[in-house]
């Protein structure tokens, strides 16, 4: 790429929340506006949205799709974890290729990325808004050696990756709320999804789901979820490149796992309420069809919430709705 | 520690119910329950008994140093037949972990399995839940849903019977 075009890059990202006419930067760059106006036309071609409006100027509204497989694979220190990866422009869902891997036999790691997802999945059908490379959209197959009542455990320890991930590139600490979302104060940036195939005693395989909100302005996202949404654009101010969050979040994962696999829950269970959600704060609890008020106390030590009642009595909730 | 009044009720309960054990763990009384051949037996361990010790040496881990056995058989309820439910069904699905029990791939969708319904070994049943990892169970024996034990919505335990399947 040439200086023209890296300098005319810079000058459209610095003015990327209002246009610039094509006289400003063919001034700017020194070159005509024919010229302003064929760049914007390779560029185009790389696969930024540009803007075009008489009278008003140049936009960019969308970056190029830059990630893919081998940018994520370039400069991945882990030993397992995403060494088996595929990267889709658009899927439905990228669980949805999980299982069928998984089902075909993909080895422990597969990593399975889009750009886009049509059909995100959230809790039991809650759509998750997955737009165009605006965030982290991945599935990892796991078949872990362990028992299946075990296995929401991994998704806890996700979390601790992901916190820890996000910690590390923002300087600031989120919060993880039970089980596994991660929160700015009051606002979701990530989640974590996850399916299982077991039979009583054994795992087949797991499909971990994590959706990440990364590049969006809180205008980006819809309107439902404006205030209870964030992302790492609208905590840190500035752009992300994915590839890199991508391979961190893959190096937590794997050390959390080795770790977990080998000594047990108990660090992650440390960890885990280093982040902890509102611990000690009262919050309303619907378990099994009922409701009621209860402090969070943490976790216990098998990954359950454990609540505390008005009566003083104490509860493991595996299973409930919190309303926080 | 339960009274023998609380055990005896307990016995009954499990007698008449499909589950075969039950382990029940407070303070350091432990009782556990075995049904073999339609009977009950009843195992009541008293952990740390200063009077009774037992020379085997705990495992380390064991919170115990030293623990005694005593065994409490109770005579069976009168040897009831239990075949009262046994000819209607020849499987149970049970649930591999603890969480909630859901019908249906989604709130709004179709039931996985009606009462009736012919299912494979890979049938998926249900899902169970726990900390927003779904469970997909799938039937594991093939043949027909005679009974489905629990409701969509509902809180399971491990190794509870959610499903009745006929060969």
């Amino acid at each position: 790429m040439n200086t023209t075009r890296n300098q005319l890059i810079e000058l459209l990202k610095r003015n990327n929340q209002s246009f610039i006419s094509g006289q400003e930067l063919s001034e700017n760059l020194g070159i005509s506006r024919t010229a302003v106006w064929k760049h914007m036309k390779e560029l185009e071609k790389e696969g930024y949205q540009v803007q075009a409006i008489p009278r008003k100027g140049y936009r960019i509204s969308g970056q190029p799709d830059k990630l893919s497989a081998s940018s994520v694979k370039w400069g991945l220190r882990t030993t397992w974890a995403g060494k088996q990866l595929f990267h889709y422009p658009v899927v439905e869902s990228t669980q949805a290729i999980g299982h069928q891997l998984a089902q075909k036999g993909s080895e422990e790691g597969t990593v399975i990325l889009a750009d886009e997802q049509t059909a995100g999945k959230g809790r039991m059908g809650r759509k998750w808004h997955s737009a165009k490379t605006e965030g982290i959209w991945m599935s990892m197959i796991l078949r872990p050696p362990i028992l299946p009542y075990k296995a929401p455990q991994i998704t806890l320890l996700t979390a601790v990756a992901l916190a820890e991930t996000i910690e590390s590139l923002t300087k600031s600490k989120p919060a993880i709320k039970w089980p596994n979302d991660i929160f700015f104060q009051d606002r979701k940036a990530a989640g974590i999804l996850t399916e299982m195939q077991a039979e009583q005693d054994e795992i087949q395989y797991i499909v971990l789901g994590i959706g990440m909100n990364v590049n969006q302005s809180i205008t980006d996202l819809p309107e439902d979820i404006q205030k209870t949404a964030t992302s790492l654009k609208h905590e840190t101010g500035t752009d992300w490149d994915l590839a890199p969050i991508i391979q961190q979040i893959l190096a937590a994962f794997e050390m959390h796992y080795e770790n977990y696999l080998h000594h047990g829950f108990k660090a992650v269970k440390e960890k885990w309420e280093h982040y902890g959600y509102k611990i000690g704060d009262q919050v309303s609890v619907s378990a099994n069809k009922q409701k009621y008020k209860a402090e969070i106390i943490g976790l216990a030590e098998d990954g359950a919430l454990k609540v505390r009642k008005p009566d003083g009595c104490e509860e493991n909730l595996y299973s409930a709705e919190i309303h926080w | 520690m339960l009274k023998v009044q609380e055990i005896r009720e307990l016995i009954k309960l499990i007698d008449e119910s499909s589950i075969d054990e039950f382990d029940y763990e407070s303070n350091g009384t432990k009782v556990s329950m075995k049904k073999q051949t339609g009977e009950v037996i009843q195992e009541r361990t008293v952990v740390s008994e200063p009077v009774v010790r037992q020379e085997t040496a705990a495992p380390a881990a064991s919170p115990a140093p030293a623990q005694s056995q005593e065994q409490v058989k109770e005579e069976p309820e009168p040897a009831q037949p239990k075949e009262q439910n046994a000819g209607d069904f020849d499987h149970e699905i049970v649930s591999p972990m603890v969480g909630t029990f859901y019908s249906s791939p989604e709130p709004e969708s179709d039931a996985f399995v009606k009462k009736g319904d012919k299912v494979d070994k890979d049938t998926v049943v249900c899902i169970v839940e726990a900390m927003k990892l779904f469970n997909e169970i799938e039937a594991d024996v093939s043949g027909e849903i005679v009974e489905i034990l629990v409701e969509d919505g509902e809180l399971v335990e491990y190794g509870q019977p959610l499903f009745r399947v006929k060969a």
